[in-house]
């Protein structure tokens, strides 16, 4: 078999750029996108996903970790009464005004346990940095938000009017919203007196794998008493689908991705479209010679599979580029398996959409239209 | 007067009351009236006329590329234009070649591929279309230019290739249009001699629609079109007559 569209498409390479150019950019936008969206709603789950608790107990139905309220103290007591918990630990989430200098912005206070083994945390925070928080009045802000924050570490700043000391910064910490700043239970008391209670109590069980019972079985309890508990995927699932789906940002993510999706999809079939056109003269011969529609039209669609493949791959090539850029710039990027290969199908999709737009084309080639 | 040949050989293509008429805006202008034609094997028969008397017409229809308007169009003992679009795709590929006056080839192909590409839907062996392929662009000259591609030849050879194209699927029936008008003296007289071949050794049926002048000495029949209607038909050589 003589390979026509493979041949064509390298001969003709000029002619076919702007579509193996459109396939690659909508590769990129989609798949850097879709990174984007992982990795800054991705951040709404950054508590629950570096602490070390199975379980989250918090007000009856909170949507996102950011969004906490106080819950009874007696909650705590509820929870170690468990055999199957081995530490419970409080977590404190404040709204609060920092002050810096002239300038003043909200911010979040993650009140944490500063014990070496704290639940909280865990695998962001190092035991170093543990034991600085314990100096009252210390805090730990993420390395990105010190300029938002208008301090250096070793600073001086005001949380609700309190003073408090920069004592380091970190990576990792960076969210959705307003910056987050770290300080001990005890600091963060101090900073919102006027609400003895906790935003979350945080369980570590004897046995991992058995956080789906122990929710059930404290559920009564927790009805009760007025808490709800969530294992750990669900609660960081929860918070991210709330960002993405609620705020009216995953809409506008996922209309972007459909006029990514549909400019793509243009310019690739108009590039076709143009190609088939330019060897229609050629098409109708081999038609008139007894070589039928469909295997004509399987030589376009075979051209936009190449397109498709070569686009898809050059993006992703794109992609990685533009991430590791991200990365390097401390832009929270994260990337889905899963997502990034329904990008991938999309991108197939948007290339195989346009070949069968082409085929319009190839149908104008009449046989009889090359009588003179 | 009767139009239909009294020989003692049989007909490939036996054409009767073929009419096809094109619209231009409100006026239904006329291309075919009532046309009878029989087109016998190892015969070139030109078609000549002014333009616009319908000889392409008269092509389209009898080769499978046209529907006419009415009038049937026996071919090699089919009814043609009662097949469906697939068979009658699938008749062209098993006995008809065509030669344009464009050339028509991928810019992308090799003279040998150009060849190929048709064959190669003959479920025939890979190794078949490469023989007949070679063979076919032997038989027009080309082997030595086998491996160029379109923009590296002549126009003659071009035309050659196109030739070759159509030749090498071994079609009993080969139509032309206007095959030599874009070429030179020369080149054009080399392609209706391998038409002329073409009819003469394998016995095929060429109908070569023409109005070049140089091709009146190659015709062994010719028909003379005007107003849709063939007005003469005059044989040049007795049907079945040696070559000079």
């Amino acid at each position: 078999m003589i390979a026509l569209a493979r041949k064509t498409l390298l001969h003709e390479w000029r002619r076919f750029l702007p579509a193996l150019l459109a396939v690659a950019l909508s590769a990129l936008l989609l798949l850097v996108q879709a990174a984007l969206v992982q990795g800054i709603f991705g951040s709404a789950a950054v508590f629950v996903q570096t602490s070390g608790a199975q379980l989250w107990a918090g007000y009856p139905g909170t949507r996102s970790v950011d969004l906490g309220r106080a819950i009874p103290a007696d909650t705590e007591l509820v929870l170690r009464q468990d055999p199957g918990v081995r530490r419970v630990e409080p977590f404190r989430w404040i709204d609060a005004d920092w002050r810096a200098g002239s300038g003043a912005l909200s911010i979040y206070v993650s009140g944490i346990d500063t014990q070496d083994q704290a639940l909280m945390f865990r695998a962001l925070l190092n035991t170093a940095q543990r034991r600085l928080l314990r100096e009252p009045e210390s805090v730990i802000v993420d390395r990105a938000d010190l300029d938002k924050l208008g301090v250096s570490v070793g600073g001086a700043a005001r949380i609700n009017g309190r003073r408090v000391r920069v004592v380091a910064a970190l990576d990792g910490l960076r969210a959705l919203g307003a910056p987050i700043v770290l300080a001990s239970l005890d600091t963060a008391a101090r900073l919102q007196p006027q609400e003895p209670r906790y935003s979350y109590y945080l369980a570590d069980l004897h046995r991992p794998e058995e956080a789906a019972r122990i929710q059930a079985r404290l559920a009564p309890q927790a009805q009760a008493l007025g808490f709800e508990l969530w294992t750990r995927e669900a609660f960081a699932q929860k918070s991210v689908q709330f960002w993405m789906l609620e705020t009216g940002a995953g809409l506008a993510v996922i209309f972007l991705a459909v006029v990514v999706a549909l400019v793509g999809a243009l310019i690739t079939s108009q590039t076709l479209m143009a190609a088939v056109a330019g060897s229609r003269n050629e098409y109708a011969t081999l038609n008139a010679l007894g070589v039928g529609r469909a295997a004509l039209s399987r030589v376009v669609l075979e051209q936009a599979g190449w397109i498709g493949v070569g686009g898809l791959l050059l993006g992703a090539l794109l992609s990685a580029l533009a991430l590791a850029l991200a990365r390097s710039h401390a832009v929270p990027v994260e990337i889905h398996a899963g997502i990034s290969a329904l990008c991938a199908l999309s991108v197939l999709v948007i290339a195989l959409v346009s070949g069968l737009a082409a085929l319009r084309t190839l149908r104008h080639s009449d046989p009889a239209s090359l009588l003179r | 007067m009767s139009l239909i040949e009294q020989a003692p050989t049989r007909a490939l293509i036996e054409a009767r009351g073929l009419v096809k008429s094109f619209r231009s805006g409100t006026l239904d202008i006329p291309a075919l009236r009532e046309v009878e034609l029989d087109l016998f094997p190892g015969e070139l028969t030109l078609v000549a006329g002014p333009s616009g008397c319908g000889k392409s017409t008269l092509l389209a229809a009898l080769s499978g590329l046209q529907r006419p308007d009415a009038g049937s169009v026996q071919s090699l003992g089919q009814a043609l234009w009662s097949l469906k679009p697939e068979a009658l795709e699938r008749f062209r590929l098993l006995s008809t070649g065509f030669v344009f006056q464009g050339f028509n080839l991928f810019g992308a192909l090799s003279a040998l591929e150009q060849v190929m590409l048709p064959l190669s839907y003959l479920k025939l062996s890979p190794h078949e279309v490469l023989a007949r392929a070679r063979a076919a662009l032997d038989e027009v000259g080309m082997t030595p230019r086998a491996t160029l591609k379109p923009a590296e030849l002549s126009g003659g050879e071009k035309q050659r290739v196109a030739l070759a194209r159509a030749l090498a699927k071994r079609p009993r029936l080969i139509f032309a249009d206007e095959p030599t008008s874009a070429l030179d003296a020369a080149s054009g007289q080399r392609v209706i001699e391998l038409l002329h071949r073409a009819a003469r050794e394998r016995g095929a049926a060429v109908l070569c629609v023409s109005h070049d002048p140089r091709l009146l000495s190659h015709a062994d029949r010719l028909l003379h079109m005007e107003d849709g209607r063939i007005l003469d038909d005059e044989r040049r050589r007795p049907l079945g007559a040696p070559l000079e």
